[in-house]
């Protein structure tokens, strides 16, 4: 739609609406917590409530009201069928949890096979996320001039839209017009089949989540590096320790509480990847690049097996959650915060 | 008191005065349309056009046109109407018409309009979208159906026939730097796309439903498959790798000689930055030499559908739109623009059609394609198929084994859909 003057004002009006009933809402929420917590009740902690009360329920209306209802779904009936005459019960829950494993969640692939292709996925991203981030923020984090102008360059991948950066790179893993197929040619290689073999078909679109990815962990952990003081280097200079022994015993400890939950934000966003894989590939050829996530939209979207994709995302959210955990048990990443 | 008796009097005679004024003013509608037409080919701000004529000739209704791409148009729909809120008119595909029925979300059109309103359209646009022996959706434009389009700058005429299509074929691909890879092709499709092995399906003697029931395990199937993979990798007559934008920027930029494509894409075609490579030719495609039997493209059309929720002052509001609409004038305008062939009898007999080459082309493929089936049951065909006729293409599985697989897949998915 053009941007005339008519949209612009309509579009405004709309957010002014939208704006004016939240703010509405909050003046009437934070008025009777007032009323209740601090005339009625004289509660000691009436300021901070109040404070917290707008964000409380922001994540009841955004998080727990969802995932309750998901939950909800999952012990239901509901399809194509059963749009508004679903059943809910626990023989469902079991049935569409136990369909999730027992049966090919798509027409060919079964939710294991999936679950270890996700993983290959998740590894392989994420693996380069860390190592190809780390290495340009080491890069960046030494002095040089035009420092500014290649950090701006090397941000370009993060900060292009998702939705524009995957298509071109479809386009350019044409077989006979695309970009890398010339460069393999030129070097005197064989074109390969990228979007009609589904085994090059998953390396392609592990290469454009790659591209896409490191920035945003050159940006963080860079961040981290700049944290370090100076200081700790010195000292480890005069004692003598080597460049290895610096990034083994400084770098790497002190980059830690940044690490930890940059990887596991890597690991839960490429997980559930699902712009990369429905760009490039849309799941295909022959399903061979479908992930848990584009399997269950699949399930869900296509053919509207409610109930089902409901249980499935849950299978798929545990998975994430026991990652998680152990994670950060085992990493100590968030030790810091726990003792502070 | 008198003071009293006379202000009650004159309040009166005011309210009397400003009641008939209330009662003839024009109730006000504000009426949401989505639909999945875009910008690109300039349909979307046609419509916007239209909703602006039909507000100045009908000042109490107002329109917000709301555009999606298709999916998002279905599933949006599917999660607006479940919360009971969402468009007061859809401008949508006929194949929507199978899962917005079974969810119930749409009204049928004897809901709405009274009997005999569907005799003024033509037949294979009412069919379309039957079901139950109901209609669901008054029909805008016939056809969506895949031809044969050729570029006369390279291609005199069309290949009558398979044998034809294959030795014509040979003889425009052609490798014009001797690179050893060819630079001009003498046909472009979507290749892995299951719309585009349909009208093969049907010109071998098969189709995906028989009722509700998928046919996908048939000679039919094989031969249609085989037929497919031969232009590929015995002809090399298609691209190794082709989607629908490969296809059509192939052909638009006089890289091939032939592209088999959809009514919906005529309007870009005959661009005048196009016209420089590509002089357009429409026909039938081929006839399958094997069976003698036309390849059947599966037809549907665009479609106005009522959400189940419309009522009141909303629908009758919606139901003067949609007189608009489908009104001669309008028909004839969307013809003309984008090519469209429309959905009344009266429009589609318009000298506009039978005296234009392109439409006439147009027209005489859809009379020989078939409704495409609106039951739920061809979305578990539709992606039952895709991947095996994707391993096909990539040469990775037999046409009998993928025709066994694409009946299994079908079933299961029915079963699943279903239970």
């Amino acid at each position: 739609m053009a941007l005339t003057w008519d949209v612009v004002t309509r579009g405004l009006g709309e957010i002014g609406r939208l704006i004016g009933i939240v703010a509405a809402v909050v003046i009437a929420l934070e008025t009777m917590a007032y009323l209740v917590l601090h005339k009625l009740l004289k509660c000691k902690y009436s300021l901070p409530l109040m404070l917290l009360l707008p964000a409380l329920v922001g994540v009841l209306a955004l998080i727990v009201y969802p995932f309750g209802f998901n939950v909800y779904l999952a012990f239901s009936n509901m399809n194509m069928f059963r749009f508004k005459d679903f059943s809910v019960g626990i023989s469902y829950g079991i049935t569409n949890l136990l369909d999730v494993f027992r049966l090919p969640v798509l027409q060919k692939v079964t939710f294991l096979q999936l679950l270890g292709r996700t993983v290959l996925w998740t590894v392989v991203n994420v693996v380069f996320h860390v190592l190809g981030g780390l290495a340009l923020a080491i890069l960046l984090h030494r002095p040089m001039k035009g420092k500014g102008i290649y950090r701006t360059l090397l941000v370009v991948p993060w900060a292009l839209p998702q939705v524009i950066s995957a298509l071109a790179w479809r386009g350019e893993f044409h077989f006979q017009y695309g970009f890398v197929n010339l460069m393999l040619e030129r070097l005197g290689l064989r074109p390969v089949p990228w979007l009609s073999d589904p085994r090059w078909a998953f390396v392609a679109v592990v290469l454009v989540n790659i591209w896409l990815g490191i920035p945003f962990m050159m940006v963080v952990l860079l961040g981290g590096l700049q944290s370090i003081s100076q200081e700790y280097y010195d000292a480890a200079q005069i004692d003598g320790a080597s460049g290895w022994q610096q990034f083994r015993s400084i770098t790497m400890p002190l980059l830690k509480p940044v690490l930890t939950p940059a990887v596991i934000l890597g690991v839960v966003w490429t997980f559930n990847n699902f712009n990369v894989i429905y760009l490039v590939t849309k799941g295909g050829p022959m399903e061979g690049t479908d992930l848990l996530v584009t399997s269950m939209f699949k399930a869900v979207f296509e053919f509207y097996r409610y109930g089902f994709g409901a249980a499935y995302a849950m299978v798929i959210f545990v998975f994430l959650f026991i990652f998680s955990a152990v994670y950060l048990r085992l990493s100590g990443g968030f030790k810091g915060a726990w003792e502070s | 008191m008198r003071r009293t008796v006379v202000s009650v009097l004159v309040l009166l005679m005011l309210v009397a005065l400003l009641l008939p004024v209330g009662a003839t003013a024009q109730k006000k509608v504000a009426l949401t349309i989505w639909t999945k037409e875009g910008e690109a080919e300039g349909v979307l701000q046609e419509i916007i056009a239209l909703t602006q004529e039909y507000s100045k000739s009908h000042p109490g209704v107002t329109f917000e046109v709301v555009n999606y791409g298709v999916e998002d148009l279905r599933q949006n729909f599917q999660s607006a109407a479940f919360a009971g809120t969402g468009p007061d008119l859809l401008w949508t595909v006929s194949d929507h018409a199978g899962p917005f029925t079974a969810m119930k979300l749409i009204k049928s059109v004897d809901q709405i309009f009274p009997a005999g309103y569907m005799d003024k359209f033509v037949k294979p646009g009412v069919e379309a979208v039957e079901l139950g022996g109901k209609v669901w959706g008054v029909p805008l434009s016939v056809g969506n159906h895949l031809m044969l389009l050729y570029n006369k700058k390279l291609i005199k005429a069309p290949p009558q026939d398979t044998d034809e299509l294959i030795k014509v074929g040979k003889e425009l691909t052609k490798d014009l730097n001797n690179d050893g890879k060819p630079d001009q092709y003498g046909l472009v499709y979507n290749l892995n796309e299951p719309f585009w092995l349909a009208p093969w399906l049907g010109g071998f003697g098969g189709w995906p439903l028989d009722g509700t029931k998928p046919t996908l395990n048939s000679q039919a199937m094989v031969d249609a498959l085989q037929f497919l993979h031969d232009l590929k990798f015995v002809h090399k007559i298609v691209p190794m790798e082709a989607d629908y934008n490969a296809a059509d920027s192939l052909f638009k930029e006089g890289k091939a000689a032939m592209i088999i494509n959809g009514d919906w894409s005529l309007g870009a075609y005959v661009t005048d930055d196009v016209k420089k490579n590509v002089d357009l030719g429409v026909a039938r495609i081929p006839k399958v030499v094997k069976t003698g039997k036309w390849p059947s493209p599966m037809t549907s059309g665009i479609y106005l559908m009522f959400p189940e929720y419309l009522e009141g002052d909303k629908l009758n509001a919606v139901k003067g739109f949609v007189d608009f609409l489908v009104s001669d004038e309008v028909q004839l305008r969307f013809l003309q623009k984008f090519k469209r062939l429309p959905a009344t009898a009266s429009a589609l007999k318009s000298p506009l059609v039978t005296q234009d080459a392109i439409l006439k082309g147009s027209s005489d493929q859809m009379v020989v394609g078939k409704p495409m089936p609106t039951v739920p049951e061809m979305r578990a065909c539709w992606d039952a198929i895709r991947p095996n006729q994707e391993a096909v293409m990539a040469g990775k599985m037999t046409p009998k084994d993928a025709a066994k697989a694409m009946q299994e897949a079908a079933e299961k998915a029915i079963r699943e859909m279903t239970k």
